[in-house]
């Protein structure tokens, strides 16, 4: 995606009186979801706001450069923020929804394991084709020393740009941005699945294995609906590009969780209700 | 779950050898027809009074491009399959009509921007229109058919719980990530940015400025094919390969230990042996490069 | 630089063309209803059309969304658009012959509420926001419920999930051969998700104008059509199914032939096989 735009109209900080709304219809999809779901859809609600608050969180990890990472003149992966998180969340629910006949547990840590690997990879090809395609050393243009390894930046950054490649942090924080995104968008699937799975059947009166594949489908249409909407929120907040964890942006991360955790919950609700109701 | 771990093994096998092409076609197509964050620059371009005869296919990013030619193609070849046609003939046509739909969109792309940049003086050039065109198409058929032959075997021959237009939706959208990731700076900089020295990124100054005149003669995007199959389009395949290839080989062969969780593990020690060699890759970068402040002639000629 | 997203002024306002795409999309999506009460499927292909209205009405609200500069690119709009659509989509279907209706209002209220989160919790502070986002959303909710009626012949979730295949020429209920258990909604998800943002997208641009871009939007639409009446194939009778490829196959070379007319129309010069222009004054 190209991160075509005008002025960015983002603003800092909070806004706290959208917040407590946004916290008041968290609640109230909550109990309506009581009401008609009773316990067991109760639950599998707050694994969906959990789940949607980490795919929030785990977006921010995630090192985008957008449009001049594409020349090598701002650090992070040349593509758009939402739609790489999409690509990782949903190998990892790839690997997750495999797993899902083996236990909740496995099946979680299947998910967040899919989604960090696939990152993992990337982001090492990425860091391959700068250096040895392009002959270029990873800088940052946010910090002048690497959180981690200590590696100092300034001298490394090529003249008339704001850094390039992938330093440790951002591939660290690649990774963590996956396994977070694989994870939530298998809690998700799980929970969702658990809905239909002990639904369907009393509802339409058939055995469980005839009318599992529609059970499967439902799940993961809307776990990939809801990831997409979670990674497109959270991309607003991030206004495009973003360098990892390291980056002053990250801070913003507070209010994508609380929009997310909102997000998840009340489209999570309508999905409870297509069999509850 | 997997039966028999020697079919397992090698379905793994093929599905991996699958999607490597499917990497390098993809991003060979995208750079052929110039799509995704390096497009920006083909935009930019008329803006800045450099008039190119660059294809500007601006569909979308790769990532949901792909989701859809891939979901599309698996979801034609699962509705021609539950007609009883034969299984590689459907997946063959349900491709055939996804890179008909790619190639549309590919055209109306191009016809759009361009007319819009009517203000800065960029004709549309009806030839690049005729001869690309079908290029494109041709290197997204292997892609798309390559991918969803691949979920075509989870699902048939691996059992994954997924119907295949799911799958197709899911490894297409990966795909595009996968594919964009690696192969944008290559052509973005490399190729569009030719002129500028070799071992920097692009100075912002030098925006719009892409290559326009090329070896002989005016550049066309046809030559992108050439240049990204030297080094970005196998490094895509690499990259989508090892991700598919790890992601199906844990599960196969891990997956009967410790109830589940010795897949969980595996992957979890893939992932830190890949972070060990990305750190010596970026040391090896800063030791044999060396920095550009202290000795600007020398880094330049530190070229790999 | 970065380059600037520029709209034009004028032409048919954006809440005329809002009108014409709710009323048009519904009707034509109740007009598939025909087909229970006639005991046919060939009614089936009006589903379609609602589609093409609810594209049509969806690419104008991108247009009017991201002239503001939300700082992302155009095509998350699409995805947000149909992944909130979806949602809302699928509860509606289990509301019998108010379906269209009601996945109408379930769109809207959560459009309303993401837009609101978007607005007020991520301080975009965009004044069109909330307006635009539960547009968004109604049409791809639209879309989704039009495409699947138009391959499953009705909006009825029982019909979605219920499908039937020939083994050995006889014919049994399945309910994975179905449009909801064989995942084709997600092939629908992805064909709005691209179309509704495509027009906008690519007919972005200083010359950019209405016409033009509300034209690409009715070829995307029917080209998405294409592919879901091929994919119709394997749920509805072989006769309903080539109607519906036909209606959609005449409704996309009209309409891709008029954007090539308006493209010439609009282009600074149509030129074949000729050298680089250099403009006058210079590179």
């Amino acid at each position: 995606m190209s991160a075509l735009g005008g002025a960015a109209a983002g603003g800092e900080g909070i806004n706290p009186t959208a917040s407590v709304i946004g916290i008041v219809v968290l609640l109230i999809a909550l109990g309506i979801t009581f009401f008609i779901a009773s316990t067991g859809g109760t639950i599998a609600l707050i694994g969906i706001i959990i789940g949607g608050a980490l795919i929030g969180f785990g977006v921010h990890f995630v090192p985008v450069g957008g449009a001049p990472a594409a020349m090598g003149q701002a650090p992070g992966i040349a593509t758009g923020v939402a739609m790489l998180a999409a690509g990782a969340g949903l190998a990892g629910l790839f690997g997750g929804a495999w797993a899902a006949s083996l236990g909740f547990a496995v099946a979680l840590g299947a998910g967040a394991v899919g989604g960090g690997l696939m990152m993992a990879i990337t982001c090492l090809m990425v860091n391959v084709i700068y250096v040895f395609g392009m002959g270029i050393p990873s800088a940052s243009g946010k910090v002048d020393k690497d959180p981690i390894t200590g590696d100092t930046f300034p001298q490394y950054k090529s003249q008339g740009t704001e850094g390039h490649g992938l330093p440790f942090i951002s591939y660290v924080g690649g990774v963590i941005g996956g396994t977070l995104g694989g994870l939530g968008g298998t809690l998700i699937y799980l929970e969702l699945l658990a809905v239909y799975a002990a639904a369907l059947p009393t509802l339409y009166n058939v055995p469980l294995e005839e009318v599992l594949p529609v059970a499967v489908s439902l799940a993961g249409i809307f776990a990939v609906g809801m990831f997409l909407i979670n990674a497109v929120l959270t991309a607003y907040n991030i206004t495009g590009t973003i360098e990892g964890p390291h980056d002053p942006k990250f801070k913003r991360f507070p209010r994508a969780v609380i929009a997310a955790a909102v997000a998840s919950a009340v489209c999570g609700m309508v999905a409870i209700m297509v069999v509850a109701l | 779950m997997v039966e028999n771990l020697v079919l397992g093994i090698g379905v793994t096998a093929l599905a991996g050898a699958l999607a490597t092409v499917a990497g390098a076609a993809e991003d060979t197509e995208s750079d052929i027809g110039s799509q995704g964050d390096p497009n920006s620059q083909v935009q930019l371009a008329p803006q800045m009074g450099y008039i190119h005869r660059i294809y500007n296919k601006a569909i979308s990013g790769e990532p949901p491009a792909y989701g859809l030619w891939c979901a599309l193609g698996a979801g034609i070849a699962w509705a021609l399959m539950a007609i009883n046609l034969n299984a590689i003939l459907a997946l063959i046509v349900g491709a055939a009509i996804a890179v008909f739909v790619q190639g549309v969109y590919a055209t109306t792309a191009y016809l759009g921007r361009t007319a819009s940049l009517a203000k800065f003086e960029q004709p549309v050039y009806i030839d690049i229109l005729k001869s690309v065109t079908t290029v494109t198409m041709a290197h997204a058929f292997v892609a798309i058919f390559t991918t969803i032959s691949m979920c075509y075997l989870m699902v048939a021959a691996l059992g994954h719980p997924f119907p295949l237009p799911l799958l197709g939706l899911v490894w297409g959208i990966a795909l595009g990530a996968a594919g964009s990731a690696t192969g944008n700076p290559f052509y973005g900089k490399e190729r569009q940015y030719q002129e500028q020295k070799f071992g920097a990124g692009v100075p912002i100054s030098a925006s719009g400025n892409i290559v326009r005149y090329a070896e002989a003669g005016q550049r066309s995007s046809l030559d992108n094919g050439w240049f990204t199959s030297k080094l970005a389009g196998p490094a895509s395949g690499l990259c989508f390969g090892l991700i598919v290839f790890f992601e199906l080989w844990r599960t196969v062969l891990f997956e009967s230990f410790a109830a589940g969780w010795g897949a969980v593990i595996a992957g979890v020690v893939i992932i830190l042996i890949f972070m060990v060699i990305d750190r010596y890759v970026e040391t090896w970068a800063r030791n044999t490069f060396g920095p550009y402040a202290e000795a600007p002639a020398e880094a330049e000629e530190a070229a790999s | 630089m970065s380059v600037k997203v520029e709209v034009s002024e004028g032409g048919v306002p954006h809440d005329r063309i809002m009108a014409i795409g709710l009323v048009g999309s519904l009707v034509a999506i109740y007009l598939t209803y025909l087909n229970v009460l006639t005991g046919t499927q060939l009614f089936s292909f009006f589903g379609g059309i609602g589609a093409v209205f609810a594209i049509w009405w969806g690419t104008d609200s991108i247009k009017t969304l991201c002239s503001y500069g939300i700082g992302t690119g155009v095509p998350s709009a699409g995805m947000i658009s149909l992944g909130s659509g979806v949602i809302a989509m699928l509860l509606a279907t289990k509301m019998g012959v108010a379906s269209p209706i009601g996945a109408v209002i379930i769109a809207a209220v959560l459009g309303v509420i993401l837009g609101f989160l978007s607005d007020k919790v991520l301080n975009m502070n965009i004044p069109v926001m909330i307006r635009m986002l539960t547009e968004l959303t109604i049409a791809g909710a639209l879309i989704l419920l039009g495409f699947s009626s138009m391959a499953t012949g009705s909006f009825a979730f029982l019909d979605m999930i219920a499908g039937s295949t020939t083994f050995f020429g006889i014919e049994v209920a399945t309910y994975s051969v179905s449009l909801i258990g064989g995942s084709v909604i997600a092939v629908i998800f992805m064909l709005g998700g691209i179309a509704i943002q495509h027009p906008f997208n690519a007919c972005l641009g200083p010359n950019e104008s209405q016409d033009r871009t509300q034209m690409c939007a009715a070829e995307c639409g029917f080209l998405s059509m294409i592919a879901v009446a091929v994919m119709s194939f394997a749920f509805l009778s072989v006769g309903a199914a080539i109607l519906g490829f036909i209606v959609a196959f005449i409704g996309w070379i009209y309409t891709y032939m008029e954007y090539i007319k308006l493209s010439k129309r609009d282009a600074f010069a149509w030129l074949d096989a000729k050298p680089i222009r250099e403009p006058k004054g210079g590179a």
